[in-house]
């Protein structure tokens, strides 16, 4: 291309500097350049962003399109001088350099406000597991978002911040106590579970063209002897993996028919004092029903407990106890464990990458291979959080991108790719933050709050249709969308 | 006047000098010429109307072309004027002649200058009265479409003996561009009079003329020349002296003879001496007779006469050196440091001790008028006194790097996990927090606080689950967790009073449990014959445990203790069945300031009949790890009692003046290692015991600038881990890592202060506790606030 000539003509110009071909290539068919363009010559002192002008320039973009590069799977962050000196590559050779969209920062979309803390939330839309499961067709503007919060209640939100649904009360079969974790099982079921140690499952059930909906208990599952901190459901085999302060992982059954019966001694009628208390709880009667597995390995609380991606026969659970352990979800045995050197509070797998994502109390993300192959226990770590990371969500779009919520109040975004070497190995550094709204709107955005104090984040999605969704302490849902986030 | 007119427009800057234009010359200028140059560059010229009556028949003359033609006009002197605008120029001519003539003046805004007339005014000058400028007749850009060439596809040098290149398309003429001789020949054809300057003479206000005289000398300048007439720089050389032999010199005096003949004088004097060092009169070399000064009257002493040879020593010190005299000690000194009258008089005047200097500047003129120096002795006295009286020692620097006296500690990052930023915090009491416990799961925090409220937190997030006002007066003082993941129970002080209490957040098993342990002693303690009435009338009978009050009792309380003095200290057993309260109030019996309180029985005993020795009340008690020995402490010492064998163990002293916490290391006597405890005082000291050692602390660490209010070890002995929480509002986290053998002592480094608690009424950081599993702490603040560190 005549491009590649000029910049020959102006590196010759300045004959001091070194100069290295490089071919420039993309996977997105939109922004690949030509076929004939072949390497280029370039000044090694040029770093992303004169680059990203390059490539414009050569796909003639009248509107710029940021670009990130990559050389052998990383980032460049530095002048590909300085690439070349720290990999000891030759600037003879030609450079396969990779172009891929720069992340452009999610912007914010709303907020809804609750009455308490969030402590999670979850999206039905028509690309939320949910859906896919069920394949079932949700339209564009249809999407709900479904927040459970510290009252106690399970909220179902559409698009427009109007409440379509909500859980009933403690005392019409709801929960007794605060929600720790729901999430859309099919688009008409829900599963919950919090701080008064069931599992319930919940009928969804919309009308009004989805201005109006019921949400209306179906089963109550027993058997976790302490809170729940997280659940996992799969909705095709009809499955639901439960994460406790019990140190026991609860596997059960969605259907009434699957599941054994409920443990006796841990209904509410079992203890003598208790059943004072919930006495209008016999109000609404609901099939209460047991776990058809208790996985309890675990020495300490478990934070979270996840499905493979791939094989939901394999369950993964993260526990304070600082281990990461994969079960046989057939056998209900105990396959494999991985001691890390900190808390874990959240886990996420990242199929393609056979990857696991554990945020820990140390303020930042491991990387576990979970493989027996794998060597080191940790594989990375992301760093950026200034508090412990409770909340992870893979990103739609990309394999390797990654979203976490920490106390510290705010999401980061983080590509796997954006790595440097540090003397603990490989660390990576997030992509974006993204902070509370809350804060902004009372002006103290840039004051640091200790502790994340008011703004702590206890959950997040991140749907590829409605955007990311974070639940906290500021007792509201955010809701972010970046325009072309994260690509590839 | 033409010629002037004209001047004066090449030099058109000097606009107050018009009306004087006919002091110029004029007469060497070609106006035919300059009309035509003037048309072209006189674009910024002012048109001067005073004179342009003169300028009519230029007008014929005048190559009327427009100003973007200017190339073509510099041709007018040998193209025919005859432009392809004449009619537009003859128009521009019709109004009248003045206007034509104004034209001149300015071709580019011929259109307006035409457009006046000349009127009389009151005072019968000319006056000239423009017409409306209308915007839209200068039309120029059409012209130029006008202008195009119709020449054809021919060779331009058809018209190479032409003026013209061609005809527009109204069949006028067009000239062919201006080319570089025509420029010179146009700059050759403007004369411009001597002496102009362009400027104005400020004196006079006339045009500043330089006159030849004055060109002359400033081209000599120029030209690097002498500026004077009549002055010869080559003039020939006058040789006064010479090195030449003259023929006829001046003085024919011949030399005399004394300038080649020796001196006989001389050969005399030489010869005398000569003679007197042969006979031996003048010794080459005198060595000096003492014999000459010897005088009896003078009594000499040598003082170093028998003074043994100094060996060469590197122990040896020369003597310092004085320092070199300055420009004030010469006997010639500059002026200025010569004193003046007024510094002699007050020099004078000054007792010699106070004197800044020994001695007054003076000036002798010369080195033979310098008198003896009268202090000659009493200085060398002096000096040699000081070098006598002050001996001179060689000082052995002690050359030991700093470093390597320090202990060689492990840094702080080989020590991680601790507990290093704050992660979250709890809020919700109203005042201080006193108080606060991590429940064994690990899940839950127990507060207490001056508002009388105990309230249990989820830990990692700070939300508070469950809360209970127990006193509407007193303060919370202590809540403890019991030791044992089989129930939930939760000793609480508040008052006078011990609650206990199962906070109704736990799964029914655990709350069963729980109740069931509490619920147990009801019974022994109802089977217990009542006491005599004489029992019952002395003063120290034990307390009966109560059930709580129903609005107490609906929130989980489950027994309360009526200790009748204020306890501000509660240890469980390891074993979670006993308790041991102490109320340190002064007011307290000391019998029963310290009671032991069986969960099982419910039953409370009084163990000290007696108060300890040594240091009042007592502060604080402790249960052994896994001993049965009881640690009790009061403000200087600490005591151990076997429980079992009922006999005092150990006594410690601290060294505190009042101690106000201890704790004790978890792993004590587990291991081979013997016991280690650590002890926080008011007198801002934590010091570290290590009691197979001594009574005497093994290590005091002073860190805080205010008392402290409480330490504690990491539970379970996971890490080796003790913080300490002072008034200063600052934690502080140690490591202390005890070894099993008893050889090594422990290992005690400093971490890290966590700070955040502000300072509420001089309190800071009230109470401290750990994590059961991680390394993590929680810790009170004055500030109403709890504090989770991770």
């Amino acid at each position: 291309m005549n491009d590649g000539s000029d910049f020959d003509a102006t590196a010759t110009s300045s004959a001091a500097q070194r100069q290295v071909r490089v071919q420039l290539t993309s996977k997105q068919e939109d922004i690949a350049l030509p076929d004939n363009a072949g390497p280029i010559l370039v000044p090694t002192s040029l770093r992303r962003y004169a680059l990203s002008t390059l490539v414009n320039n050569l796909l003639g973009n009248d509107k710029p399109i940021p670009f990130e590069f990559l050389i052998n799977g990383t980032f460049l962050r530095t002048s590909i001088d300085e690439y070349l000196t720290a990999n000891g590559i030759s600037a003879e050779t030609t450079l396969e350099i990779e172009y891929v969209r720069a992340l452009i920062p999610p912007l914010h979309i709303a907020s809804f406000q609750h009455d308490d803390w969030v402590s999670s939330t979850d999206v039905l839309s028509a690309t939320s597991p949910a859906a896919t499961w069920a394949s079932a067709t949700i339209s564009q503007g249809q999407e709900k978002i479904l927040s459970g919060s510290y009252d106690g209640l399970l909220r179902v939100w559409n698009m427009s911040s109007q409440i379509v649904a909500t859980s009933p009360a403690a005392a019409d079969g709801g929960h007794t106590a605060s929600i720790k974790a729901a999430k859309f099982v099919t688009p008409n079921q829900i599963a919950s579970a919090g701080l008064d140690r069931t599992v319930r499952l919940w009928k969804y059930s919309e009308s009004d063209e989805g201005f109006s909906g019921t949400i209306a208990p179906q089963l109550e599952l027993y058997g976790h002897k302490s809170g729940i901190n997280s659940l996992a459901v799969h909705a095709p085999s009809n499955r639901i993996l439960s994460a406790s302060s019990d140190n026991s992982v609860g596997f059960w059954s969605t259907k009434k028919s699957d599941a054994p019966a409920a443990p006796e001694d841990l209904l509410p009628s079992a203890a003598s004092r208790s059943s004072k208390r919930r006495k209008l709880n016999s109000s609404v009667t609901v099939p209460q029903r047991g776990p058809l597995a208790l996985l309890s390995s675990h020495t300490a609380p478990v934070s979270a407990a996840i499905f493979d991606e791939k094989d939901s026969t394999v369950g993964y659970s993260a526990s304070w106890d600082h281990s990461l352990r994969t079960w046989d979800l057939v056998t209900s045995t105990l396959v494999d464990t991985r001691t890390t050197s900190h808390s874990l509070l959240s886990l996420e797998h990242l199929p393609e990458l056979s990857l696991l994502a554990a945020g820990t109390s140390a303020r930042h993300i491991t990387l576990i291979d979970p493989r027996a192959s794998a060597t080191t226990i940790s594989a990375m770590t992301l760093r950026g959080h200034t508090n412990a990371v409770v909340s992870l969500a893979r990103d739609p779009h990309s394999t390797y991108g990654l979203i976490s919520g920490s106390h510290d109040g705010t999401c980061r975004i983080w590509d796997i790719r954006a790595t440097k070497t540090d003397k603990d190995g490989v660390v990576g550094e997030s992509v974006y933050s993204i902070s509370r709204k809350s804060l902004e709107e009372q002006g103290k955005s840039d004051t640091k709050r200790v502790g994340g104090e008011g703004v702590k984040v206890f959950s997040v999605c991140w749907d590829k249709t409605v955007g990311i969704v974070s639940a906290g302490e500021d007792k509201r849902i955010q809701i972010n969308r970046g325009e072309g986030v994260l690509s590839a | 006047m033409n010629g002037s007119k004209a001047s004066k427009k090449r030099k058109a800057v000097t606009r107050d000098v018009e009306e004087e234009a006919g002091v110029f010359s004029g007469d060497e200028l070609n106006t035919d010429n300059l009309d035509g140059a003037l048309s072209d560059n006189a674009n910024d010229l002012s048109s001067d109307e005073d004179e342009s009556d003169s300028e009519v028949e230029l007008i014929d003359d005048f190559s009327d072309e427009d100003d973007e033609e200017e190339e073509d006009v510099l041709d007018s002197d040998e193209i025919p004027s005859d432009g392809e605008d004449l009619a537009k120029k003859k128009s521009n001519t019709a109004p009248g002649e003045l206007g034509a003539a104004m034209d001149d003046g300015e071709s580019s805004s011929e259109g307006e200058q035409l457009n006046y007339r000349i009127e009389k005014d009151a005072n019968g000058n000319d006056r000239f009265v423009y017409d409306e400028i209308n915007p839209d007749d200068n039309s120029e850009y059409s012209d130029i479409e006008e202008n195009a060439n119709t020449i054809g596809d021919i060779p331009l040098s058809f018209y190479d003996q032409y003026p013209h290149i061609g005809y527009d398309i109204n069949g006028k003429k067009i000239l062919r561009p201006a080319k570089g001789e025509a420029l010179d020949a146009l700059l050759d054809s403007i004369e411009i009079p001597k002496g102009w300057t362009g400027l104005t003479d400020p004196s006079t206000g006339k045009p500043l003329e330089l006159s030849q005289e004055e060109l002359e000398l400033l081209r000599k300048v120029q030209m690097n020349e002498i500026p004077e007439d009549g002055y010869n720089p080559y003039e020939p050389t006058v040789e006064w002296f010479t090195s030449q032999q003259e023929i006829m010199p001046l003085s024919a005096a011949p030399e005399p003879k004394r300038r080649f003949v020796p001196s006989k004088h001389e050969a005399k004097r030489v010869m005398k001496i000569v003679k007197a060092i042969r006979e031996g009169r003048i010794l080459p070399f005198k060595p000096p007779t003492e014999e000459d000064e010897e005088d009896d009257t003078i009594i000499k002493y040598d003082l170093w006469a028998d003074e043994a040879e100094r060996k060469d020593h590197p122990m040896h010190i020369p003597a310092p050196k004085l320092p070199p005299p300055g420009y004030e000690e010469s006997y010639h000194p500059p002026p200025e440091y010569l004193p003046s009258q007024k510094e002699r008089k007050a020099w004078e005047e000054a007792d010699p001790e106070d004197r800044a200097s020994e001695f007054l500047p003076n000036d002798f003129g010369s080195l033979r008028r310098v008198p003896g120096y009268e202090n000659f002795v009493k200085e060398k006295f002096e000096r040699c006194l000081d070098l006598y009286l002050a001996p001179r020692v060689r000082r052995s620097k002690l050359n030991i790097d700093p470093e390597s006296l320090l202990p060689k500690l492990p840094s702080p990052e080989e020590l991680k996990p601790f507990p290093t930023a704050c992660a979250t915090v709890f809020r919700g009491h109203k005042g201080r927090v006193r108080t606060l416990a991590v429940d064994p799961s690990g899940l839950l925090l127990a507060t207490g606080g001056d508002d009388g409220t105990v309230r249990v937190w989820e830990l990692l997030t700070g939300r508070q689950l469950w809360s209970v006002k127990l006193s509407e007066e007193d303060p919370v003082n202590v809540v403890r967790w019991r030791p044992g993941k089989d129930a939930l129970i939760l000793a609480a002080a508040a008052g006078d009073d011990i609650f206990l209490a199962v906070p109704p957040i736990v799964d029914p098993a655990i709350e069963k449990a729980s109740l069931d342990i509490l619920d147990a002693g009801w019974g022994y303690a109802a089977s217990v014959p009542p006491p005599t009435p004489a029992e019952a009338n002395k003063k120290n009978n034990p307390p009966k445990w109560m059930r709580p009050s129903s609005s107490l009792a609906d929130l989980g309380v489950c027994a309360v203790i009526p200790l009748r003095y204020v306890a501000k200290s509660l240890s469980w057993h390891r074993r979670g069945d006993y308790f041991v309260t102490v109320c340190p109030g002064s007011s307290t019996p000391a019998s029963v300031a310290i009671a032991i309180h069986t969960l099982s029985k419910h039953l409370t005993q009084y163990p000290f009949r007696r108060r300890i020795k040594g240091g009042g009340p007592p502060q604080a008690a402790h249960f052994h790890p896994s001993k049965p020995i009881l640690f009790v402490a009061n403000q200087r010492s600490i005591r151990a009692y076997d429980l079992s064998r009922q006999l005092l163990v150990k006594i410690l002293q601290p060294g505190a003046r009042w101690i106000s916490s201890f704790d004790i290391h978890p792993t004590s006597s587990t291991a081979s290692g013997g016991d280690n405890l650590i002890v926080g005082s008011y007198d801002r000291r934590l010091l570290w015991h290590d009691l197979e050692l001594s009574q005497r602390p093994y290590k005091t660490l002073r860190y805080h600038r205010k008392a402290i209010r409480a330490v504690k070890f990491h539970p379970g002995g996971r890490y080796p881990l003790f913080a300490d929480a002072s008034d200063d509002g600052s934690l502080q986290i140690f490591h202390g890592s005890v070894t099993g053998d008893m050889l090594s002592n422990a290992t005690i480094v400093p971490l890290k202060v966590l700070k955040g608690h502000k300072i509420t009424g001089e309190l800071g950081v009230l109470d401290v506790d750990w994590h059961p599993r991680e390394p993590w702490c929680v810790s009170a603040g004055a500030d109403g606030t709890c504090r989770l560190w991770m």
